[in-house]
């Protein structure tokens, strides 16, 4: 129940931190964060063999779609 | 329910200890791996923080690192005990080449962790679930607190490493 | 009612929210990120696996391609 309630704060916390943000980069690091929370709150739900696997790849997702906007913002702001 | 909070607390240090250091023996602070790990660095140390720190928090943010390995390996060990934890450091391993990381950080840090769990909860008397809360709120420390003092943190201590 | 299924409403009802309301193309890239969390979070809770994988691996996709095509514009990425 205490696992539970920490996910849920700590992802609450980090959205209300991403949408009082400027700086888009800074936005990154709080998004990182809620989908550690949500990777973790995955896992809580339903504990059966193939979570693992739905974790994974949701963690997976996450991070490449912040690699795509990180690298095409690095890009796009020096021209 | 609240007698796990001191389980939590030890496992939260536990966590944090584990995955800088494993992310410092990996030389993540020393350059960006991509172009928007060098950008996260750049508007980091255009705060006022430290451009070694802020290279390592970009690359855990654009790639799947020790602490991304560290918790799904928690979440594997909760769910089916060591074997799920290896499946998951393989996991591990195959989306850090999809995310174009040629490091093997992940992997190392995934398998230390099921090592160090695996003896928390067989010798100490942890509960595993408690590592799941524990890495979330390393991490939150990590980023979410202040980037500044813990960019200028991690900085000093890759300061000494070299 | 699961402090969970809270955690996964909050999200779906705030990043929909934030991303109308927001006016940069990236924030609303983050914000839908923040959507597809809460998302694959309800599909876990009912025991849809296959379809939590299948939205986690081609949400990423869809990202790159809405990247690829407002990677062009420099206003895009100036705000």
């Amino acid at each position: 129940m205490i696992v539970e309630a920490i996910c849920a704060l700590a992802a609450v916390y980090s959205v209300i931190r991403v949408l009082l943000e400027k700086s888009t980069f800074k936005k990154l690091a709080y998004l990182n964060v809620l989908n550690f929370a949500v990777a973790g709150a995955i896992v809580l739900l339903l504990p059966h063999p193939i979570t693992i696997g739905a974790a994974v790849a949701y963690f997976v997702g996450a991070t490449l779609e912040s690699n795509a906007i990180a690298s095409t913002l690095a890009v796009g702001g020096e021209e | 329910m609240l007698e796990q909070l001191p389980y939590i607390a030890a496992a939260t240090v536990i966590c944090l200890v584990l995955f800088v250091v494993i992310d410092i023996l990996w030389k993540l602070p020393k350059k960006g791996g991509v172009s928007g790990a060098e950008a996260i660095a750049n508007d980091i140390e255009a705060t006022g923080g430290n451009k070694h720190g802020g290279y390592m928090i970009g690359n855990i943010i654009t790639s799947p690192d020790a602490s991304a390995g560290t918790l799904l390996a928690a979440c594997g060990f909760f769910i089916y005990g060591v074997i799920g934890a290896v499946v998951a450091a393989v996991l591990v391993f195959i989306g850090a080449r999809i995310c174009a990381d040629k490091g093997y950080a992940g992997l190392t840090g995934a398998l230390a962790a099921t090592a160090v769990i695996w003896a928390c909860t067989t010798f100490l008397g942890f509960a595993p679930e408690t590592f799941i809360a524990g890495i979330v709120l390393a991490i939150l420390i990590v980023e979410v607190l202040s980037l500044k003092f813990s960019s200028k943190i991690i900085g000093k201590l890759w300061g000494k490493r070299t | 009612m699961d402090i969970l299924t809270l955690m996964a409403a909050f999200l779906i009802l705030i990043g929909g929210i934030a991303a109308l309301i927001s006016k940069s193309a990236f924030n609303k890239l983050i914000l839908l990120g923040v959507l597809t969390a809460g998302a694959v979070m309800l599909f876990v809770k009912n025991g849809y696996l296959d379809a939590a994988i299948a939205v986690s691996l081609l949400m990423p996709v869809g990202t790159l391609f809405i990247l690829f095509l407002m990677g062009k514009k420099k206003e895009a990425a100036n705000d």
